[in-house]
């Protein structure tokens, strides 16, 4: 053995000695755990109710197939909607689509656009709904028969007005949009 | 050359994860649902008016199946001839035979009488015809009825219900005793309209 090789064990044995002692080498240091706490996640939710049409004179219609419709009369179809909306951030759109099949009645009558208002009362929605605006909420379309239809055309005529969709969909958070 | 592999390497699996990231995109959209409703189907009313003879009871429907206008011709009472300086009677009953879901009143009117003489007869311009709206067809034979009518008369008949329409034709007392035999035909024209 070289007088290098017995230098190197030397210290090699001197560092392990030092490491041996612990403490002596180390600054002062200490841990704790923090804990974080619970994510808890929002919701958005649509479930439809039963539907409930009424006439011009504000009447429900029971069975709409077996009520006749007549020049001057507007049927309101009203959907109840049960709108949940949990979330601090959270904003949602809710959408009404109708079917195409709607223009070919342009002939006979009118379909309205479809407001929204708040279950019990005449508040109309706005367009972007908050947690505030959720549980039950009316969609309501109106078809008005024209008044002004002529002699009689579209006497005993059947108009079968589909299915409507409703959407909810929600919307970014301010913060995500910002570049 | 282990530096240019490794580079290749890491080059090839950011695109990998930005391709990923982008098939699935679902994963960056946000919560929606989506509801269906079934509306149903909505059905037009008929628009259905009949006409009764106040005497013979024949009812005839006011528009035909083929879409034309309706013709009924009236008895009169008393049946015969009339006497120059009296009167004979008339009536139709009409009958608002719709199916309307809701309410449903219609105007019944009567245009001018048209009087046209029969073929080789003068007799028109000495008839006078007068036309009042009534409750019931047994009041058409009551000449107080029609103390203050006119040539033309109107009525609103409500769903399901009737309305009376009653007519005195009086012949002019000074006739000319060489038109006795003579015949003409009134024509009322009825419109009703919804309202």
């Amino acid at each position: 053995m070289n007088k290098m090789a017995k230098g190197a064990i030397a210290t090699g044995v001197g560092v392990i000695l030092l490491v041996g002692g612990g403490g002596t080498l180390a600054t002062w240091n200490q841990a704790s755990n923090v804990s974080m706490g619970e994510v808890v996640s929002g919701d958005l939710n649509l479930e439809p109710g039963a539907g409930v049409w009424t006439n011009a004179a504000g009447t429900e219609i029971p069975v709409i197939s077996q009520y006749k419709v007549v020049p001057g009369d507007a049927l309101t179809y009203t959907q109840p909607l049960n709108v949940s909306l949990k979330g601090d951030l959270m904003a949602a759109k809710l959408t009404v689509a109708l079917p195409d099949s709607y223009a070919q009645y342009a002939e006979y009558g009118t379909v309205s656009a479809t407001t929204l208002t708040k279950a019990g009362s005449a508040e109309v929605l706005p367009e972007i709904l908050k947690p505030a605006n959720a549980g039950k909420v009316n969609a309501s379309t109106t078809f008005t028969f024209n008044v002004d239809t002529p002699d009689r055309i579209g006497t005993n005529a059947s108009a079968d007005l589909g299915e409507i969709s409703y959407k909810l969909e929600q919307q970014a958070p301010a913060s995500t949009l910002q570049p | 050359m282990k530096s240019t592999r490794a580079l290749k390497a890491t080059g090839l699996v950011l695109i990998a994860v930005v391709l990923g990231l982008l098939t699935v995109q679902g994963s960056y959209a946000l919560w929606n649902k989506a509801a269906i409703a079934a509306a149903g189907t909505i059905q037009a009313a008929d628009f259905r008016i009949s006409l009764t003879d106040t005497i013979t009871s024949v009812v005839t429907d006011m528009t035909l199946a083929d879409g034309t206008a309706a013709t009924l011709s009236l008895s009169t009472t008393p049946a015969g001839v009339v006497i120059p300086g009296q009167s004979t009677y008339a009536g139709v009953e009409l009958g608002n035979e719709t199916n309307a879901g809701g309410l449903f009143t219609v105007r019944a009117s009567t245009s001018t009488p048209v009087v046209d003489n029969n073929a080789g007869s003068p007799l028109a311009p000495y008839l006078t015809l007068k036309v009042v709206a009534a409750n019931s067809l047994p009041q058409c034979s009551s000449a107080a009825l029609y103390e203050d009518a006119s040539e033309t008369a109107e009525t609103d008949i409500p769903k399901q219900d009737t309305g009376v329409f009653c007519f005195q034709v009086s012949l002019a007392d000074n006739m000319p005793a060489s038109l006795s035999g003579q015949s003409a035909t009134v024509a009322i024209p009825i419109t009703v309209n919804q309202l």
